[in-house]
């Protein structure tokens, strides 16, 4: 009885702790500021982002996003304000709706291709012709298996 | 064998591929079009670095203005600093204007890299980078065309010379007089 009440309460605690992880929170002004700058590309670095990059442009670059957090701009307003400056390019994830976009087409466009070939393949292949051999191979043939035969033993 | 579409597909494909590369090597990789150009420029309002007190973009709305990043740790910026020394004398006393913002460099050694290099034109501070973030610069030195208008119509990224300064300086020019 006592075990079981352990269980149930164990499991009890377990279900509070998932509870109280999964709850949406408002994220910090520090959270914040490390998604934004997680998105950013550090524009004197190769493939880091603002966030990761130790170089002074993305320090600057870390220290305007805190303000404008502490200001109270919205996510995509502080996004705009670099995009304004540097294009979509200092997004590490092109926006779907712009011309550098069209990037996440590419793997369908790649698919599609893929099986409009494979199905032209299949359609427009020749059939393998297997000739019927004749009476004089049938017979060459098997006289070649006898001897075979008879050389093993 | 392929169908005569998917032959006709590839070969469409592989054009397009050809015209593209074709476009994209003709452009100079220093005139970039980032998200600054034919978009009105970011106003500031920074310290002059001779200790003059402060200046403002705006205060030369109706000029053509030359804005240009520098630092004196960069090394093109000492190479290509006799062009701008020359255009600037070129249009000195005009409808043009030339403003130097020093780029993550302490004022102290700015300051001593413009009295050194013959830079008479103004130049400011920059200690928080907010000017170059604003204007999308990816590293000095960094030369921005700035019509009457107040709209950034050219930019060169590395060092400029004196026929690129002239040529989109007097392309504004006419532009303005039209």
């Amino acid at each position: 009885m006592k075990t079981r009440i352990v269980i149930a309460a164990a499991f009890l605690a377990l279900a509070a702790a998932l509870v109280l992880a999964a709850r949406p929170h408002e994220p910090t002004a520090d959270e914040r500021v490390d998604r934004i700058t997680a998105e950013l590309r550090c524009p004197v670095c190769q493939g880091l982002s603002v966030k990761d990059s130790p170089s002074e442009t993305a320090r600057q670059m870390r220290d305007l996003v805190a303000e404008r957090v502490r200001e109270g701009k919205s996510d995509a307003e502080i996004e705009a304000e670099f995009r304004a400056a540097y294009g979509d390019w200092v997004l590490l994830s092109p926006p779907i709706a712009s011309w550098s976009g069209l990037v996440w087409l590419a793997p369908l466009a790649a698919i599609a291709a893929g099986l409009l070939l494979a199905t032209a393949r299949v359609r427009g292949g020749a059939p393998i012709n297997v000739a019927e051999p004749s009476a004089a191979q049938v017979a060459a043939l098997r006289e070649r298996v006898a001897r075979e035969e008879a050389a093993e033993g | 064998m392929l169908s005569r579409a998917v032959r006709v597909a590839i070969v469409v494909a592989m054009l397009g591929l050809v015209v593209t590369l074709a476009l994209a090597f003709r452009r100079d990789p220093h005139d970039i079009r980032t998200g600054t150009i034919g978009k009105p420029a970011p106003a500031f309002v920074a310290d002059r670095l001779d200790g003059g007190g402060t200046l403002s973009l705006s205060d030369y709305t109706g000029k053509v203005v030359v804005v240009n990043f520098f630092a004196s740790w960069c090394l093109p910026c000492t190479q290509e600093n006799p062009a701008l020394v020359r255009v600037y004398e070129r249009y000195r006393g005009s409808d043009v204007v030339m403003l130097g913002v020093v780029y993550q460099e302490s004022r102290d050694s700015a300051l001593s890299y413009v009295k050194r290099m013959g830079i008479n034109w103004s130049a400011v501070a920059d200690d928080d980078g907010r000017v170059a973030l604003s204007y999308g610069v990816f590293g000095p030195p960094e030369t921005f065309f700035i019509g009457p208008d107040g709209v950034i119509a050219g930019r060169h990224i590395g060092p400029i010379d004196e026929t690129t300064l002239i040529t989109g300086i007097e392309a504004l020019r006419r532009e303005a007089t039209r």
